[in-house]
């Protein structure tokens, strides 16, 4: 073996090439003092006769073509050689890098990459001067890649359409064909009704209402809704409660703000969007505004929480909600930021648009002009207690003085000749359910004398709060319906009939009043200037008269056929936010600036570049001088959030945060408030990292984080009150501080059910403490462990491992980290004991305490690089040992978030070297300075 | 200003050939020969094999899983097929189930064209919808691969797909929009021919000359379409919120029927995709990844089970009512080629030997259950399906040969 190296240094010799120049660095100087090097530190263990973990470096680095990146990023973390064996200096293992890196033929990523779905929302909304979230309308675009940017995924014809239609949906909202909606405030103090169980955590209370909290029984948190508010047009609401919470407990009540559609009020899931939580820590009423996209056809519905109401069905505990005003759809200004950014210096004519009150109507029939009437009535319950909107009154038959014999019957006139559809019934609910409809027939007429046989007979639910659907087999426009009751629930044999509530389906027309705003032009010089000023700031750069003519050209088209100004600026935008040049990055730039601006802005705001950037750029200052104070200035803006939330969705997965959900059996006390905050806390404290410039160490472990009352709880933290995150500082003996020990990261790495050391160790292992692996080897026996009865089974499984050289070269880099963190159940809560599900009678009733036993204790106990650690107190102890690994993870996380492709290893080499060697200087804004600058060079 | 250049003329012209002929049959009222649709499925996490093949050869009686099948006169299973090169390729050989690409684990790893789009080029001209591609969740890539190797991103929310198919369109609107949209293309291909004039990155404008070319062929495509009505059909879609995942894949089923029954496609896929975290099906409730490494345990194989029966009870109802449509010469599924499989042979222990394949349907004379030797291509049969549908090719992926495994 040696023999043969021999001669091929012999020729290196021979041939003398400079250093870094040559076709096959095997045979440099370099190449022959890098493999002494590795003769030195590394042939012990790794050649032909000794391969442990299989591998002989011997023979391998001699080899024209290998993959050299494990070997190099083993050797750069300080993995290998071991700490107990021979290290090499500085010098050396500097030499033994460059040489790998050298050496490593990397097919390069491509030059461009598209953007991704996120910031072409985000650039379109910044353009346009609107805010909306339409990022699900694209399909996720990062195909099988962490990061969105991944250069590896290019654009598609399914991509470029959902883009054409999204730049369809963003311009129409900025620039409403038909105008803006009237602003309507509804003011309410009702709810809808819901099922009799849930009745029961509400009540009357002085003006208002006062919620306890409940979960349904099958554990879905149960929600309010509020009236029969529809929005009429999509856009933003500010929802005003005026509320205060009852109750001598400290903590604050939560209320959350829900959009959703309210389908009926039986205990089934109902997909709803949390909008706001409200902290309700006022004993006297206050106003608490949420505002809110809303979508038409979603209602508004509350859920309030504290633990202290858990179905409290007596005592005044809980929120009062005296009032709810729903004022929109609001706009910032008027005339709307869209009109100004896009038609700025042009004049423009708008009426006022003052806000008025309106209310909603509590049937469809009497929004249609309808009238109802019916067999008889008992005193008490006529006829209009089927209209009011609540199932908690009800019409019912006349049963004193006198039975009102059958038939029973209720007909609806539907005096303009609408289409109906059907009708949609509910029972009454909270009584006895005596007269509930159990068949009906449905006859029509033209003038409600002679009626035909039934379209449709039908047999309906009782015992049940939700709303029926009666469709007829098809619309009709008769004007009369007749609903006859032919079977009802009889308690002592009468006859008799009730009903909470009957409606007609039908489709309402939307009289929706709208303001125009028109641009009082018509020259094609002006829609110039507005399709160049729009174009340049897309585009990032200065255009020349040249580039814009088809951007001009297709607008000035439009303009000439159709005469409308603002039609034909929208399909000019339309042209500029499809075009290559803003899908694909980089652009065309007019000058080395308005690239940089552009990177810069896309990295850390996910969007276009500022007026300050431009104009720095207009003139070329962009440099190496002036980007750092630039990044400074940009972190400090409100968007940097955005690079701060899109980084956490990629980098620690976030983004599949909430796709999973926890049982109900192991953790009953896992809820919405926590989906919403648990992501917020390490955004936020990433966020503070950055800001505050501390050092990397923090990602690891710190005495704080960010939490507000329902994650302190979670946590076992006292003394935190209100749902506003804040910072909180941790008494030593916490487990908590660092992203490792965050629910979120736990969450994201449980399935739900039961931690996997395995799953949860190897991704700790590979995204946060920043180790190599390499994908499992093939046709292996894989082990899955399970919690069962007995804890010690757990490790006895993932201990085999041990037993196997192959396994174990991996797995000894990853059982660990899982074990370290098997302290924190699946959704990130303290235990030292495992839960073992148990099974429940019946259909499944939620419940507090859930449906677990405890089982074995939880042996958090570990070795990594021949340290031992006994809980994850000294595990982090371990991993901050070696800031320069956590610090070089990052680096690299940062750089591929930024990029779009890993950096190579000679980029690693360059980052490896930003990294100081005294852990307090090694400092997270710092970093990422260094590391976009270093980006911005392109080398 | 506005010109037709003759290159998007010519492509105007070869899209509508194709639909001119179909239009002029359907308006005919019958057409003598029912044309032919094929589908493929994939179930990434794949069947539990002692369950789902057959223990005695030929015999459906002996396999779990398939012992109910509705149509068995008309469906076979393979066994021992499998794609060469994806030893160590674990979760990423489902990106190359239907392409063959070996080694999609590898970094730079790009894919084919998978063989869904090699069959549209030939079958997407006549229908509404060149091909639909479906999957559970919004992933972004399923089964089909275009020609430059990049995942085409199915759809996944069935409100939608169902409106795209039967939804009523603004036609005057549609008809401006579309308009707008040509003229916008051709201000694009006016930016980039200048671009590349001033000698502007040539990779860049590379890869979106293509897309908005096919953009174009789609806007007239589209275009032509406006003038014919969509099919009317009645909403059938489940919305059971109880066992949504089970809801999920009666839907994509419902949807596929439907969309083979009028005739609004005749290529689809449906990538049923390895879902996040816990799933619920009648019976059992469990992370379906987790359940899927069982590790031969008994009591996770009975709940794993139950998600597979669950995909395959559906997927028996759709074989089932694709047979009770009645077309000319037989009936729908006669004319539909069924293949249902997974990239996974052993999900357990992530081994892509031995996958589990089903082709129904399609006119063949079935044979039940076919044994072959072992590590057999699978894209001998693929080679077989481009053949039976009048491709002439001599090769696909890393096919040896056409097996003549499906005599009509």
């Amino acid at each position: 073996m040696m023999k043969k190296f021999l001669i091929i240094c012999t020729l290196t010799l021979m041939v003398s090439a400079p250093l870094f120049a040559e076709a096959n660095p095997s045979r440099s100087k370099l190449g022959e003092k890098a493999f002494q090097h590795f003769e030195n530190y590394c042939f012990d263990c790794h050649d032909g006769e000794t391969t442990k973990g299989d591998l002989d470096l011997a023979n391998l680095l001699q080899k024209d073509d290998f993959d050299g990146s494990l070997i190099f990023e083993h050797l750069i973390t300080s993995r290998m050689p071991p700490k107990n064996k021979k290290q090499p200096r500085a010098e050396e293992k500097r030499l033994m890098l460059s040489w790998l890196a050298q050496r490593q033929t990397e097919s390069a990523p491509n030059s461009y990459r598209r953007i991704s779905r996120h910031e072409f929302v985000h650039s379109v909304n910044d353009l346009l001067g609107v805010k909306l979230d339409l990022a699900g309308m694209i399909p996720e675009d990062r195909g099988t890649y962490n990061f969105d940017s991944d250069r590896r995924v290019q654009l598609t014809k399914e991509m470029l359409t959902s883009y054409f239609s999204v730049a369809d949906e963003m311009l129409e909202f900025a620039l409403p064909e038909k105008g803006f909606a009237q602003e309507r405030i509804l003011v309410t103090n009702r709810i809808k009704d819901s099922h009799k169980t849930y009745n029961i955590y509400t009540q009357k209370y002085k003006e208002g209402i006062l919620f306890s909290w409940t979960r349904a029984n099958n554990g879905n948190s149960y929600s309010f809704f509020y009236d029969n508010f529809d929005p009429p047009v999509r856009g933003w609401y500010d929802l005003t409660f005026d509320a205060m919470k009852l109750g001598s407990f400290k903590e604050d009540v939560s209320i959350q703000v829900f959009a959703g559609k309210y389908y009926y009020a039986d205990d089934r899931p109902q997909q709803q969007r949390l909008l706001g939580v409200i902290s309700l820590g006022n004993r006297d009423v206050k106003s608490h505004t949420v505002r809110a996209f809303l979508h038409p056809g979603e209602n508004v519905s509350v859920h309030c929480y504290s633990k202290y109401t858990f179905r409290k069905k007596t005592g005044e505990q809980g929120a009062y909600i005296k009032q709810l005003k729903v004022r929109g759809p609001v706009l910032d200004e008027w005339l709307p930021s869209s009109y100004r950014n896009i038609f700025d210096g042009l004049p423009m004519n708008a009426p006022p648009r003052v806000a008025r009150n309106t209310s909603v109507s509590l049937t469809k029939l009497k929004a249609i002009g309808g009238s109802i009437s019916v067999s008889s009535f008992q005193k008490g319950m006529e006829k209009e207690k089927m209209q009011d909107g609540s199932n908690r009154t009800f019409w019912h038959t006349r049963f004193k003085p006198t039975l009102a014999k059958p038939p029973h019957y209720v007909i609806l006139e539907n005096s303009k000749g609408k289409e109906i559809e059907g009708l949609s019934y509910a029972t009454w609910s909270g009584g006895n359910g005596n007269g509930q409809v159990k068949a009906y027939s449905i006859h029509l007429s033209d003038e409600g004398k002679s009626w035909g046989p039934p379209i449709l007979e039908g047999k309906l639910e009782i015992g049940l709060a939700n709303e029926q659907s009666i469709l007829f087999p098809k619309p009709t426009t008769k004007r009369f319906i007749k609903f006859l009751v032919t079977d009802a629930l009889s308690l002592d044999g009468k006859s008799l009939a009730s009903i909470g509530k009957l409606d007609v389906m039908t489709t309402l027309p939307r009289p929706v009043s709208t303001i125009e705003v028109s641009v009082a032009s018509s020259s094609p010089k002006d829609l110039k200037k507005v399709i160049k000023r729009f174009a340049q700031k897309a585009f990032s750069s200065n255009l020349s008269e040249e580039e814009l003519a088809p951007y001009y050209g297709v607008s000035l088209n439009s303009l000439k056929e159709q005469g409308d100004f603002v039609m034909a600026a929208k399909v000019g935008l339309k042209a500029i936010v499809c075009s290559h040049r803003f899908l694909m990055a980089p652009g065309e730039h007019a000058n080395r600036s308005y690239l940089m601006a552009a990177d810069l802005s896309r990295i850390l705001w996910l969007s276009i570049p500022d007026e300050e950037l431009l104009s720095l750029s207009k003139t070329e200052k962009l440099s190496a001088q002036t980007i750092p104070a630039q990044i400074e200035r940009m972190l400090k803006d409100e968007k940097s959030r955005r690079m701060i939330h899109s980084f956490c969705a990629q980098w620690l997965n976030l983004r599949s945060f909430n796709k999973v959900t926890p049982s109900l059996k192991l953790y009953p006390l896992y809820d919405d408030l926590m989906n919403h905050y648990l992501p917020l806390e390490t955004e936020d404290y990433l966020n503070h990292l950055i800001q505050e410039n501390l050092p990397v160490g923090h990602l690891i472990d710190s005495d704080f984080s960010f939490l507000n009352q329902r994650l302190a709880q979670h946590y076992g933290i006292e003394g935190v009150i209100g749902q506003q995150m804040r910072k909180v500082t941790f008494a030593p003996e916490v487990p908590r501080g660092g992203l490792l020990t965050m629910g979120s990261v736990l969450k994201v790495t449980a399935d739900g059910f039961d931690t996997s050391p395995i799953l949860r160790g190897a991704w700790v292992s590979k995204n946060i403490a920043g180790n190599t692996l390499s994908p499992p080897p093939e046709s292996v026996k894989a082990i899955e462990p399970e919690h069962g009865k007995e804890a010690a089974t757990i490790r006895e499984q993932i201990e085999q491992h041990k037993n196997n050289k192959v396994c174990y070269a991996c797995h000894k880099s990853i059982d660990p980290y899982g074990f370290a963190l098997e302290n924190f159940d699946a959704t990130g809560q303290w235990r030292s004991k495992y839960r073992v599900k148990k099974p429940h009678n019946g259909t499944f009733q939620f419940r507090l305490q859930g449906y677990h036993i405890l089982a074995g204790d939880v042996d958090a106990v570990g070795e990594i690089d021949k340290s031992k650690f006994e809980d994850v107190f000294g595990f982090k102890k371990i991993l901050l040992s070696d800031h320069k690994k956590v610090a070089y993870n990052f680096a690299k996380k940062f750089f591929e978030y930024a990029n779009g492709y890993q950096p190579n290893l000679k980029q690693r080499l360059h980052l490896h070297a930003m990294i100081s060697e005294n852990a307090q200087e090694c400092r997270m804004k710092d970093l990422i300075v260094k590391v976009l600058g270093y980006s911005l060079r392109g080398e | 200003m506005r010109t037709i250049s003759r290159k998007d003329f010519l492509k105007i012209g070869a899209a509508l050939p194709l639909a001119m002929k179909s239009l002029s049959l359907r308006a005919e009222g019958r057409r003598k020969q029912p044309p032919k649709r094929i589908i493929f499925i994939n179930s990434c996490l794949g069947f539990y094999e002692p369950y789902f093949f057959p223990k005695k050869q030929g015999d459906f009686s002996t396999s779990d899983y398939l012992k109910g099948m509705k149509t068995k006169g008309k469906m076979t299973v393979f066994q021992n097929l499998f794609h060469p090169g994806m030893d160590t390729s674990n979760h990423d050989s489902e990106k190359s189930f239907l392409t063959g690409t070996p080694s999609p684990e590898s970094p730079n790893f790009v894919n084919d064209i998978s063989l869904d789009q090699v069959l549209v080029r030939k079958m997407g001209g006549e229908t509404r919808f060149p091909f639909l591609n479906f999957s559970i969740y919004d992933r972004g890539w399923g089964c089909s691969w275009n020609d430059r190797g990049s995942a085409i991103p199915p759809m996944h929310d069935e409100e939608k797909i169902f409106g795209m198919l039967f939804g009523e369109e603004d036609l005057k609107a549609k008809k401006q929009q579309l308009k707008n949209d040509q003229e916008i293309l051709s201000c694009l291909h006016r930016d980039l021919a200048q671009l590349r004039k001033r000698g502007s990155e040539h990779g860049k404008l590379d890869s979106y000359q293509p897309v908005i070319a096919e953009l174009e062929l789609q806007l007239n495509h589209e275009k032509f379409w406006l003038n014919t009505s969509k099919p009317k059909v009645e909403k059938s879609l489940s919305d059971d919120q109880e066992f949504v995942f089970s809801t999920k894949i009666r839907n994509l089923f419902e949807l596929a029927k439907l969309a083979f029954r009028t005739d609004s496609t005749r290529v689809m896929t449906i990538s049923m995709d390895w879902i996040y975290g816990a799933i619920k099906v009648p019976g059992a409730t469990g992370g379906w990844h987790t359940l899927s490494h069982h590790g031969g345990r008994k009591d996770v194989i009975a709940k794993l089970s139950h998600i597979e029966i669950d995909t395959l009870k559906h997927f028996n109802q759709f074989l089932f009512e694709l047979d009770q449509i009645k077309e000319e010469g037989g009936t729908l599924l006669d004319h539909t080629t069924v293949m249902m499989g997974s990239n996974f042979g052993d999900s357990s222990n992530h081994t892509c030997n031995n996958l589990p394949m089903i082709v129904a349907g399609g006119g063949y004379r079935h044979q039940t259950h076919t044994v072959l030797e072992k590590q057999t291509p699978l894209c001998n049969l693929y080679l077989e399906l481009l053949h039976k549908h009048n491709i002439d090719v001599g090769s696909f992926g890393s096919s040896e040969e056409d097996m003549g495994l499906l005599n009509s």
